[in-house]
């Protein structure tokens, strides 16, 4: 089936089509990835369980902590052979991530990229333009592709400031330029502050991801840079940055129904939540080969619709993401936990568990992460330009880490114990001022 | 066109399908491919009526044809060429054909489809009178797909249409599937040649120990390294063309 009439199928159909894929997707994984076996054998279920798509809600989910504590190969579904990519991601755990994706499935993430591209009139002429930050890469990669499968011109996210970044999007007439609301709301004080003319630009299109793009800020977008705006989401774990995209209606991201299944579940109970109802993103892989996830809980907050859409595609849609249902914070669409900042701390601290506070505050529309830690007197041993050697390591640790720069300032543990008492390990940056 | 839903079949105490869903659109070549013993041949013989014990849902064109008895099936529109070809071997060519138009009650079309038929196959004209016994194995599985057309299906089910043929014959039988389904027939076809099936069909299925374990477009299962060493024997030539 051609890889774009598949978003108008009947709800008749895709319900034949996702009992065929989830029966399959079952298979594969109760039978060549033992931890998934013994999962679904804890519960009670077998492949034989699963006899209509709605049955997807007896299985197990998978989480984070599952993913990590199978480092390095114990989710692979596929001998390492038939691998051809490995991604590997912190994760917040003791464990990085290991992602792995066979030659099928780099085609599959290419060819869904490129399906969002064409959705979204990207042509062969165009000029691709995507900046985002290190700690995105793995999305850039894959809107790199898809674009470049489409013929298009691509220019890959740089390490260059933005008045580079602005110069280039000049001097090449960039016409489409992808990137997360923050760092264009960024762009845009940029041009405006240099006096730059905005008539110079070529951009008839912003795609945003990496956050959840609100109202206002596409408006502005809209109104200042004359552009069409199209938003996508995606998680590193399934089917890349467009597993879920606007059409031109923009009313809900259509989720790529062909390569996973969506629910929203409870974060508490559990319970799966009837279309409209605000909770928790669940994605189950039905076409990757080298990585499968059963019921993967995404973290974010959403809400399915599974009414058709008025531009006729009939994917389910769901709503921008308001939130998470841990305490993950995105920044630029990097996720940060407090575990994954913990662990760095103790890395830079030869295993020390120093208290911390992460606040984010806002510099010309781009969130900023400071990290308050509280120093002990067994670590700070009263000298300063050791303690400015320390902070200049840790910063570059956080940075090659996360993808993303950080602040990090030493304090005297009074001056956040107030915050730990309440339980807050993350604050916004006026509350600290 | 074709929509089966959890199905599973057993001979006696042993299971052959286990919970499979497969669905076949209208236009299309859709392959199931598979070692031997995988259960593709029940699979079949489950959509024509010819297994008994069989659990799940079937269903042609939104009606139901699980239980319904094999000459109902063909009366629906689903034709069966079966493995082995299994003709009437003293019978001559034009008899086993009309013995395909058995359960058809518009005679008067016969001889146009039997025109067809020649026309597709014309060696079978030229043996029009010879009893199917004395033909070659690839006249056998021409005659034996003449016959099941002799039906009128709205639906083809081909079973290992190029087992035992010499590799020139198999690229004739190959040629008539696809001229076939150029014509507008559907064809649910199981072959050992997968390689050759993946070439001309749509979509695909791959059937382990009587579970369906992956599915998907015949042209990417036709890239697919596990498919490749498993059904298409890539190994072996990669050292043999050496």
């Amino acid at each position: 089936m051609a890889s774009d009439r598949v978003e108008y199928l009947s709800p008749e159909a895709w319900s034949q089509w996702h009992t065929e894929l989830l029966q399959s997707a079952v298979n594969r994984a109760y039978n060549r990835v033992p931890f998934y076996r013994k999962r679904l054998e804890d519960v009670g279920i077998g492949p034989d369980d699963i006899s209509s798509v709605e049955d997807i809600s007896k299985l197990p989910f998978t989480t984070m902590e599952d993913i990590s504590g199978n480092y390095p190969y114990g989710l692979f579904s596929v001998p390492l052979r038939d691998i051809v990519r490995i991604h590997t991601l912190r994760s917040g755990q003791p464990n990085p991530i290991a992602l792995g994706y066979t030659k099928q499935d780099l085609k599959r993430r290419t060819e869904l990229t490129a399906r969002f591209f064409r959705s979204a009139g990207v042509k062969e002429e165009d000029i691709v333009q995507i900046c985002l930050d290190p700690g995105m890469s793995l999305h850039g990669q894959d809107l790199k592709e898809g674009a470049e499968f489409l013929g298009a011109l691509v220019i890959p996210p740089d390490p260059v400031s933005v008045l580079s970044r602005i110069r280039v999007m000049m001097d090449f007439k960039t016409t489409v330029l992808v990137t997360t609301p923050s760092y264009g709301l960024h762009i845009l004080d940029t041009f405006k502050e240099k006096n730059m003319p905005i008539a110079a630009l070529n951009l008839r299109l912003m795609v945003l991801l990496g956050e959840t793009l609100t109202d206002d800020v596409r408006e502005t977008f809209e109104r200042e840079l004359d552009v069409e705006t199209r938003a996508a989401y995606g998680i590193f774990e399934a089917s890349g940055p467009t597993m879920a995209y606007e059409c031109e209606r923009k009313n809900g991201l259509h989720l790529a129904l062909d390569h996973v299944i969506a629910e929203v579940i409870d974060p508490v109970t559990g319970k799966v939540l009837p279309p409209g109802e605000t909770g928790e993103l669940v994605i189950t892989t039905v076409t990757a080969r080298a990585n499968p996830l059963l019921r993967f809980r995404t973290g974010d907050i959403t809400i399915l619709d599974k009414s058709v859409c008025s531009c006729g595609r009939t994917t389910w849609r769901m709503s921008p993401v308001t939130g998470r249902s841990d305490n993950v914070v995105c920044v630029r669409g990097v996720k940060i936990s407090p575990n994954h900042i913990k662990d760095l701390i103790a890395q830079a601290t030869g295993g020390r568990n120093l208290p911390f506070v992460i606040v984010l505050g806002k510099m010309r529309h781009l969130t900023q992460v400071e990290i308050l830690v509280a120093m002990d007197a067994s670590f700070f041993s009263g000298s300063l330009p050791e303690l400015h050697n320390w902070i200049r390591k840790t910063e570059d640790l956080f940075l090659e880490s996360l993808g993303i720069r950080c602040r990090i300032r030493p304090v005297e543990y009074r001056s956040i114990s107030s915050f730990l008492e309440r339980g807050d390990v993350i604050v916004d940056g006026d509350m600290v001022k | 066109m074709l929509h089966i839903r959890n199905l599973s079949a057993s001979y006696g105490p042993i299971q052959v399908l286990k919970n499979c869903s497969l669905h076949v659109d209208q236009g299309e070549i859709v392959s199931i491919i598979g070692a031997n013993g995988a259960g593709k041949t029940t699979m079949l013989l489950s959509i024509s009526g010819l297994m008994g014990s069989i659990s799940g849902q079937i269903r042609f064109f939104d009606r139901s044809i699980k239980g319904l008895s094999p000459d109902k099936v063909v009366g629906l529109g689903i034709a069966h060429c079966p493995e082995g070809r299994q003709l009437f071997s003293p019978l001559t060519v034009y008899e086993n054909l009309m013995l395909g138009a058995y359960a058809r009650k518009d005679s008067d079309t016969i001889p146009q489809d039997m025109e067809r038929i020649f026309k597709l196959f014309p060696r079978l004209k030229e043996r029009i009178h010879q009893t199917a016994g004395t033909l070659s194995g690839g006249e056998q599985q021409m005659l034996a797909i003449g016959r099941a057309l002799m039906a009128r299906p709205r639906l083809l089910l081909l079973d290992e249409p190029s087992l035992g043929l010499a590799p020139r014959l198999v690229d004739t039988i190959i040629k008539t599937i696809v001229e076939l389904n150029q014509e507008g027939m559907t064809i649910l076809l199981v072959e050992q040649n997968a390689r050759k099936a993946l070439e001309i069909s749509h979509r695909a299925y791959i059937l382990e120990t009587g579970r369906i374990i992956l599915q998907g477009r015949a042209s990417d299962l036709a890239e697919d390294s596990e498919i490749k060493r498993a059904y298409l024997g890539k190994d072996y030539k990669d050292l043999s063309e050496r």
